[in-house]
C-alpha cells in the first residue's frame, strides 16, 4: 500500500514542556490506525498538528509526499472528529452535518440525502431539526461523526468518537466505523482509551508514552510481542517480572532457570519478562515449574481471575476452571510463554 | 441563609425613595396641569398633545437619527477593534481593554472640554492645521463636531460588549469550520459573526440608548442651537420651568426607548433562532 502521511522527528512543547519527543511514523492509504496511550501522552496534539492546528517546532509532516506543515488547515484533505465535539452552537443537527458540503457548494439535493444518509447511519434519524445544544453527549458525539464523515475525505482523524456512548451503542458504531472506512476506503487514524477497541478495529497500533512512541505494530504483535514493560503493562492485564537472560534461550527469574524461545540477547543482561495471564495453567502441585497458594479467586464473566502467590510475587491468571482459596497449587507455562523484553531506556 | 433576607429590606426601602417615587413623580406631573402646588391637580392630557408640534416633532427625528448614526458608526468602528483585540494574547488583550476602559473613568464633562480644546477655532488641530500653512477650518458645533464626540464617548461600550462575546468564543469552533474546508472569511461569516450577535444587540443597547436621550454633547459640541431631545427636556426644566411639559417628554421617550429595546430583543432572538447562544455549553 502506498504511504500517505508521513510524521518525521515531530517536536512540540507548550511553554517549555515537551509534550512530543521526536515522533517518526507512517501512515498508508487506507490504513486504519490507531494511538493509544495515557491520559496527556500527547495523542491530540500530534492530530492537531496532522489537521494544521497547531504548528510542530521542529520536524516535517508529508501528506503524498508533499510536505503540508505550511498548508492551512481548510485547504488539507483531512477531516476530524472533535475529542470534545466542536458542534456548532447556532446550528441544527442537519446544518451542522450539512457545513462541510455547503462550503463545497453541492446542490441541495445531493446534500440532503447526503445528510440523512449519514443521520441514518449514526442512529440519528429525524433529529435533522433539533437545536444541537439540546443533544445528551452520546447524541452530540454521533452527529461529530456525521458531520466529519459526510465529507468523505481522504483522511479521517477521530479523537475518541465513542467515549460518551454506553457499551451496546459503541459496539455498534465500532461496527459502523470499521464498515465504513473498508468501504469507502478512508484512512482512519483514531484515539482511544480503550484497548479492546484498539485491538479489535485496528490494522495498525502505536502506544505511546509521555510524547514518545513505544511501539508501532499489529494488534497481534502489540499484544503477543510487547517491546518493553510499558507496553506489556498497557495491553492487557500481565505478569511482568525482572529476571536475567543467562544465555540464548535460557532466563533465570525468581531463583529459577527457565527455557525459553528468545535468543539474540548479550549473556547474563538484566531483562523484563513477560507472561501473560491466560498462557500460566494452574496445575497440582507436584506438576507445576512454580508452587504457591491460591489468594482469590474473581469471576469475570468468562473467566476467573486467580491470584496466586509465591514468595517472589502474586501471579495473576485467568482460567475457565474453577478453584479453591488457599488451596497451595503448581503454576505450568510453556516456553513460548515466556515474552522477553529489553528493560526500557537500553534498546 | 433566611436571616439574610431581612438585611435588603433597607435597600428597597432606599430604592424605592430615589428611584421609585422620582418616577412617580414624573409620571404625576406629565398628566397634571401647570403649578408647582402638589395639592392641587388636575388630569390632562395637554402635555403630551403639546408635544405633536413640528418643531418638536423635528427635534426628535433628529435625536433618532444622531443615536442611529452613532450606533452604527460604533458597530462599524468597534467590532473590527474587538475582533482584533479577542486575537491578541491573553496579556495584550487586558492592557487594550484597559486602555479603552480608561478614558471611561474621567467624567464625560471633562472629556467633552477636552474635544472643545482640540476642535474649537483656536483650538489644537487648527493650531496644527496653521503650522502646515493649512487654512483654519471651523469644526466646533457642527454636526461633525456632535457625532465625533458621541462616537468617542459611546465606542468603548460597543467593544466591550462585542469584545466580551468573541473572547468567550470556543476557538474549537473555529478549528472545526477550518476542518470542513471553510476558509476565513466564511469562518468568520458562519460561525464568528452569527455567535457574536449577542455582543453586538447588548452594545446596541448600552449605546442607542445613552446617545438618544444624551444631552452634555451636543450642548458643548453643538452650541446652543443644537437641540436634541435631551436638550429639550434639560430646558424645559431648568430653563423655562415647565415642569410638565419636560415630564411629560421624558415619558415619551421612554416609550420609544422600550419599544426599540423590546425590538432589537426580538430581532436578536429571531437570529439566533431556537439554539439560544448561552445554552451553548458543550456537555
Ligand atoms: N494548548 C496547550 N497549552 C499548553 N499545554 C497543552 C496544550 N495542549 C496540550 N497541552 C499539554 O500537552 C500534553 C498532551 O496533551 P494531549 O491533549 O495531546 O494529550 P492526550 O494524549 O490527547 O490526552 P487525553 O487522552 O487525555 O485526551 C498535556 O500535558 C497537556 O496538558
Ligand atoms: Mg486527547
Amino acid at each position: 500500500m502506498r504511504k500517505l502521511i508521513e510524521f518525521q522527528n515531530i517536536v512540540k512543547s507548550f511553554n517549555d514542556s515537551l509534550v512530543l519527543k521526536g515522533i517518526n511514523l507512517s501512515i498508508h492509504e487506507n490504513e486504519f490506525v490507531t494511538l493509544l496511550g495515557p491520559s496527556g501522552c500527547g495523542k491530540t496534539t500530534l492530530l492537531r498538528i496532522l489537521g494544521g492546528f497547531i504548528s510542530q517546532n521542529e520536524g516535517h509532516v508529508y501528506f503524498d509526499d508533499i510536505e503540508i506543515s505550511n498548508v492551512p488547515p481548510y485547504k488539507r484533505e483531512i477531516n476530524t472528529v472533535f475529542q470534545r465535539y466542536a458542534l456548532f452552537p447556532h446550528m441544527n443537527v442537519f446544518d451542522n452535518v450539512a457545513f462541510g458540503l455547503r462550503i463545497k457548494k453541492q446542490d441541495k439535493n445531493t446534500i440532503e440525502q447526503k445528510v440523512k444518509k449519514m443521520l441514518k447511519l449514526v442512529n440519528l434519524e429525524g433529529y435533522e431539526d433539533r437545536p444541537v445544544t439540546l443533544l445528551s453527549g452520546g447524541q452530540q458525539q454521533r452527529v461529530a461523526i456525521a458531520r466529519a464523515l459526510v465529507n468523505e475525505p481522504m483522511v479521517l482523524l477521530l479523537d475518541e468518537p465513542l467515549g460518551a456512548l454506553d457499551l451496546k451503542l459503541r459496539k455498534e458504531m465500532q461496527i459502523e466505523l470499521k464498515k465504513i472506512q473498508q468501504e469507502v476506503g478512508i484512512t482512519f487514524i483514531y484515539v482511544t482509551h480503550d484497548q479492546e477497541e484498539a485491538l479489535t478495529m485496528s490494522d495498525t497500533i502505536v502506544v505511546m508514552n509521555a510524547g514518545e512512541i513505544q511501539q508501532i505494530g499489529t494488534p497481534t504483535d502489540i499484544y503477543n510481542e510487547p517491546e518493553n514493560r510499558f507496553v506489556a503493562d498497557f495491553i492487557g492485564e500481565s505478569n511482568i517480572l525482572e529476571g536475567v537472560m543467562l544465555e540464548d534461550y535460557k532466563v533465570k527469574f525468581d531463583d529459577q532457570v527457565f527455557e525459553c524461545i528468545d535468543y539474540g540477547f548479550e549473556d547474563n543482561l538484566e531483562v523484563d519478562i513477560v507472561l501473560r495471564p491466560e498462557d500460566i495453567d494452574i496445575v497440582p502441585i507436584e506438576m507445576g515449574r512454580i508452587k504457591g497458594v491460591i489468594k482469590s479467586s474473581l469471576f469475570k464473566g468468562v473467566h476467573f481471575e486467580v491470584v496466586v502467590e509465591t514468595p517472589y510475587r502474586e501471579w495473576i491468571i485467568h482460567t475457565t476452571d474453577k478453584v479453591e482459596v488457599d488451596k497451595e497449587v503448581g503454576l505450568h507455562f510453556f516456553p513460548e510463554d515466556i515474552h522477553i523484553m529489553y528493560k526500557m531506556g537500553t534498546y | 441563609m433566611k436571616g439574610y433576607a431581612s438585611l435588603v429590606k433597607p435597600y428597597i426601602l432606599w430604592m424605592s425613595l430615589f428611584i421609585v417615587v422620582p418616577m412617580l413623580l414624573i409620571v404625576l406631573y406629565a398628566f397634571t396641569e401647570h403649578g408647582n402646588a402638589l395639592m392641587a391637580f388636575r388630569f390632562t392630557l395637554d402635555n403630551f398633545m403639546r408635544f405633536f408640534d413640528p418643531v418638536f416633532i423635528k427635534v426628535l427625528f433628529k435625536s433618532l437619527e444622531v443615536a442611529i448614526i452613532t450606533t452604527v458608526l460604533c458597530i462599524i468602528i468597534g467590532y473590527p477593534i474587538a475582533y482584533i483585540i479577542s486575537n491578541t494574547s491573553e496579556r495584550t488583550q487586558t492592557l487594550l481593554i484597559l486602555l479603552i476602559t480608561l478614558p471611561m473613568w474621567i467624567n464625560m464633562l471633562v472629556r467633552t472640554y477636552a474635544w472643545i480644546s482640540i476642535l474649537s477655532d483656536g483650538g489644537i488641530l487648527n493650531s496644527i492645521f496653521e503650522f502646515f500653512g493649512l487654512a483654519p477650518i471651523k469644526m466646533m458645533y457642527t454636526d461633525f463636531a456632535v457625532m465625533l464626540g458621541m462616537v468617542y464617548n459611546f465606542l468603548p461600550f460597543m467593544i466591550i460588549s462585542i469584545y466580551t462575546v468573541l473572547a468567550k468564543l470556543d476557538r474549537a469552533l473555529i478549528h472545526a469550520s477550518h476542518d470542513l474546508g471553510a476558509n476565513p472569511i466564511q469562518t468568520f461569516l458562519r460561525i464568528v459573526l452569527p455567535l457574536s450577535m449577542p455582543g453586538v444587540i447588548s452594545g446596541i443597547t448600552l449605546v442607542f440608548l445613552p446617545a438618544v436621550s444624551t444631552f452634555v454633547i451636543p450642548k458643548f459640541l453643538g452650541g446652543g442651537q443644537y437641540m436634541l431631545i435631551g436638550n429639550l427636556i434639560e430646558n424645559q426644566f431648568i430653563t423655562v420651568g415647565e415642569w410638565n411639559f419636560g415630564s411629560a417628554i421624558s415619558l415619551i421617550m421612554a416609550v420609544i426607548i422600550m419599544g426599540s429595546m423590546i425590538l432589537t430583543r426580538k430581532i436578536d432572538r429571531d437570529a439566533s433562532d431556537t439554539a439560544s447562544v448561552e445554552g451553548g455549553k458543550l456537555w
